[in-house]
């Protein structure tokens, strides 16, 4: 699909002397997004050129350290022909304009974003750069061909003649007519896309200046902390806050619906004061409140028969040859960003202010305006750089949390989470259950593969939460409740990497069965794939093993002669040397496509008596046209870190209800001294560019079970990795 | 009242000192580079240094600073051998940890000047990173190792 069939320039506006260019991407009754528009639509405007000669674009997805900002800058410092360091950047406020073309909503996630605005922002340079040269043009009396931008100045190709910086052209381009529909450079002259390697937001988060979500402190600003039940089916039931209220700072404690606030002048007196409340909450209900009753339900939908089918391709030929059949176990999983859940909200009159660093202000906005009972209009969103979202910062439970504080109060306020907050109350990685068996014949061949997957529905939770944003706000609960009914059955999230199994075995089977459980869900690093990668990648494993063959081999063997997968695994296996690793160093190999990317992993390790020490991580990744390389390796090392961190320590236990961890010290994730080197090999492509946020993340885990069984003999199915 | 010296400039506070050093410089002084990440002291994002040695300011109650030296991310000043190497080898993604990153490796350097790889993963042990930046850290720090011997700041904003 072409995005720039389907969303083209409209107009060029005024605003405030500036010349704006917008798209008309949908036709509701919206307010126009900028002031002073002079004409019968909303100019959605992501760009703008002051008089002065600044440009400034409004970045429509989160900044979670994912280098969207850079990204964005540079497609469109590629067709305006600036340099990228040049473009002022803003987060942009919620508006249907910044909606995601695909997901309709302004949410970040799916490693969508440069995959959905590749088009549409090289389409905003190429349009604001062509409709300055017109000016240009008019101004000088040159033709188009006697003209070019270069550097944010229209200069004419003859010597001595004119030189033109963007900003004087701006009052005669804002009258102009958008030049529409502009031929892009092609990959030959591009200079930036694939080459430019600098993050742009690299200084600010060098020195400090960096604004997140957690430093915002409007005028008067107060800070609360929210004292929750620890189960997660409770509520409050009595409080005593005697001893707490008189204590110095405090400004009030008082209970809400999700949970008693203590708030104060500062964090410190707040968390002092809410360890002197006393707070009753209402005991938890029946039903699967350990994780051992967690797995026994899992194990048990395994043995029964009611699976939703997936996908269904009957097995060719006989059931002769081998049955080889494995169980695996993943555990819930936190995400753990560095930046505790936090958010700011002012009242208004009529509604709110609310800073948060957020990967969907829309849903924020949502949330906001559902806990006053005012219009979604009524609530500002002011997004800010996310310390880390991984998923975790698409909910908006922290918004809905601190609107209900504000609601009792005269000034504005701060809710601060702790980490323990964090922890225990996360929107979790769901823990899956998966079986698989399969046959392998004489020879090695691969007949009647079965994937059963068991687990609770993310999107049974999380679906109906954002149908309520999608839908008007006049629409009932009731209606938004069944959306996600309808989406549990054959949940994407739960399956999503199993279903499109790369491999032409003889029959392809899997089926879900969908296991609700009392625990919030939610999305996190590669979502389904981050389990079903490591349950199919290491089965595959075992078939390969089973078969007498090379994990290398066995894999191709089934993967078309073109296939993407193919051509990362080549490449992985000669940058990791692949079969020849050094006397005492075992290798492990993954392959997994995700996000429209393909990425193949070998995890090298050795034992050191007996214990597994990682020594090398090879990475080779197509996701299509690369932006800016540095960015792309970081992203799959992150991805990679993030992966081996939970392979290796992450686990989330439940018990009364409750979850067991609270900190980075019973919730590890790696640190500097465990992390071994990396090489990231990025594949040549000239096919539109594919997501890289999530992608690194899947292949990790199996390539180190596989790692740690040619190292030790010794299947390991269960997640986090036992190592001694 | 607890006086010490922040960032080369004199600031003193009358609140509890028992209140760590790390929400009295986030709320009380409104300095906000450093970061609440823990509140034990288990990942780093706190870091300053106290008297020039990198401390977990998020453990650290404000009656250990009194008349002692306080330096944070903003005492820097952004053109410190090893913000420039950051920003040289775009370590940061999210940026959240970056401050704590900086200022143990500042520390690490003051101790020694010349560290070589192993002694920075040991080193940077405690300053945790969820985006997975470890590697980029390491280099930055390598890059100016030897470098320059950098002399806080003498005057800074209280």
């Amino acid at each position: 699909m072409n995005l720039t069939r389907r969303q083209f320039i409209r107009n060029v506006s005024v605003a405030g002397g500036a010349l704006t260019l917008g798209f008309q991407l949908t036709g509701c009754s919206e307010e126009p997004l900028l002031l002073g528009s002079e004409t019968d639509f909303r100019p959605n405007a992501f760009l703008r050129i002051d008089t002065d000669g600044t440009v400034t674009l409004q970045i429509p997805k989160a900044e979670m350290g994912q280098g969207i900002v850079t990204g964005m800058v540079t497609l469109v410092a590629e067709e305006l022909e600036l340099d990228p360091a040049a473009i002022r950047y803003e987060m942009a406020p919620v508006h249907s304009a910044f909606a995601d073309p695909e997901m309709r909503l302004q949410i970040t996630g799916g490693s969508a974003s440069i995959r959905v605005y590749y088009d549409i922002l090289r389409q905003v340079g190429a349009s604001a750069r062509e409709t300055l040269v017109v000016a240009a043009m008019n101004q000088t009396g040159l033709a188009r061909d006697a003209l070019q931008a270069s550097n944010g100045i229209v200069i004419s190709s003859n010597r001595g003649g004119v030189r033109i910086p963007y900003g004087e052209l701006v009052p005669e381009a804002r009258t102009l007519p958008a030049v529409t529909g502009v031929m892009l450079k092609p990959a030959s002259e591009l200079k930036l896309i694939g080459r430019y390697e600098q993050r742009v937001d690299a200084e600010v988060k060098s020195n400090g200046t960096a604004q997140f979500g957690i430093d915002i402190a409007p005028e008067g600003c107060l800070t609360a902390v929210l004292l929750r039940c620890p189960w997660f089916d409770g509520a409050v039931e009595s409080f005593d806050a005697a001893a707490a209220s008189g204590m110095p700072g405090v400004a009030g404690v008082f209970a809400t619906e999700h949970g008693v606030a203590v708030v104060a002048d500062g964090y410190w007196p707040a968390r002092q004061a809410a360890a002197k409340v006393n707070v009753r909450f209402t005991p938890p209900l029946d039903g699967m409140r350990d994780s051992a009753a967690i797995t026994a339900a899992m194990a048990a939908a395994l043995d029964g028969d009611d699976f939703a089918s997936v996908r269904d391709e009957p097995g060719t030929g006989p059931e002769d040859g081998t049955l080889v059949q494995a169980r695996y176990e993943v555990p819930f999983l936190a995400h753990a960003p560095m930046e505790p859940l936090n958010a700011t909200c002012r009242l208004t009159a009529g509604g709110c202010e609310v800073w948060v660093g957020t990967q969907a202000p829309d849903v924020a906005r949502d949330a906001a305006s559902r806990v006053l009972g005012v219009p979604r209009e009524a609530v500002v969103i002011h997004n800010q750089f996310l310390g880390g979202g991984f998923g975790r910062r698409a909910a908006a439970d922290n918004v809905a949390e601190v609107v209900a504080i504000a609601r009792e109060l005269e000034r504005p306020v701060k809710l601060v989470w702790s980490r323990e907050d964090d922890i225990r109350h996360d929107w979790y990685r769901p823990a899956m259950a998966g079986q698989i068996q399969a046959r392998v014949g004489a020879g090695g061949d691969v007949s009647h593969w079965r994937h059963r997957i068991v687990g609770p529905s993310i999107n049974q939770q999380v679906l109906p939460k954002l149908a309520g944003t999608m839908l008007p706000q006049w629409v009932p609960a009731g209606a938004t409740a069944l959306a996600g009914k309808l989406a549990a059955g054959k949940d994407f999230a739960s399956v999503e990497g199993a279903k499109e199994l790369p491999y032409n075995f003889a029959g392809i089977n899997v089926e879900y069965h969908n296991l609700p459980v009392p625990v919030p869900l939610g999305y996190w690093r590669s979502v389904g794939h981050s389990h079903t990668a490591f349950v199919v990648e290491s089965f595959v494993d075992e078939l390969a093993h089973s078969a007498g063959l090379c994990p290398l081999a066995f894999r191709l063997r089934y993967l078309a002669e073109d296939s993407r997968e193919r051509r990362v695994l080549d490449a992985v296996a000669e940058a990791a040397n692949w079969g020849k690793a050094a006397p005492g160093r075992f290798q492990g190999l993954a392959v997994h496509a995700s996000f429209h990317s393909v990425v193949a992993e070998v995890v090298e390790i050795s034992l050191e008596d007996g214990k597994p020490r990682l020594e090398h991580v090879y990475c080779a990744v197509d996701c299509g046209q690369v932006i800016n390389p540095d960015i792309v390796r970081d992203q799959m090392i992150g991805g990679i870190v993030f992966a081996l961190s939970a392979a290796l320590y992450g686990e989330i236990t439940l018990k009364d209800g409750a979850v067991e961890q609270g900190n980075y010290h019973d919730y590890p994730v790696l640190r500097q001294n465990e992390v071994p080197p990396m090489t990231v090999v990025l594949l040549d492509s000239d096919a539109p560019p594919t997501g890289v946020g999530e992608p690194g993340t899947p292949p990790a885990a199996p390539a180190l079970a596989n790692a740690l069984f040619a190292a030790t003999g010794v299947r390991q199915r269960r997640l986090p990795l036992r190592l001694s | 009242m607890i006086a010490f010296t922040l960032n080369g400039g004199d600031v003193s506070l009358e609140i509890d000192p028992q209140t760590p050093l790390l929400w009295a410089l986030r709320d009380n002084l409104r300095l906000t580079g450093t970061k609440f990440g823990c509140g034990m002291g288990l990942c780093g994002a706190c870091t300053v240094h106290l008297d020039g040695a990198a401390v977990r300011s998020c453990s650290l109650p404000l009656a250990a600073v009194a008349g002692k030296a306080v330096t944070t991310i903003e005492g820097l000043g952004g053109e410190h051998p090893l913000q420039r190497a950051w920003v040289e080898h775009n370590v940061p993604q999210c940026g959240y940890c970056q401050s704590g990153q900086i200022m143990s490796a500042a520390a690490l350097l003051a101790a020694n000047p010349a560290p070589d790889e192993a002694s920075i993963r040991q080193a940077m042990a405690g300053n945790l990173c969820r985006c997975g930046t470890y590697h980029k850290v390491q280099r930055a720090i390598l890059s100016v190792a030897t470098v320059a011997h950098w002399e806080p700041a003498v005057e800074g904003e209280a």
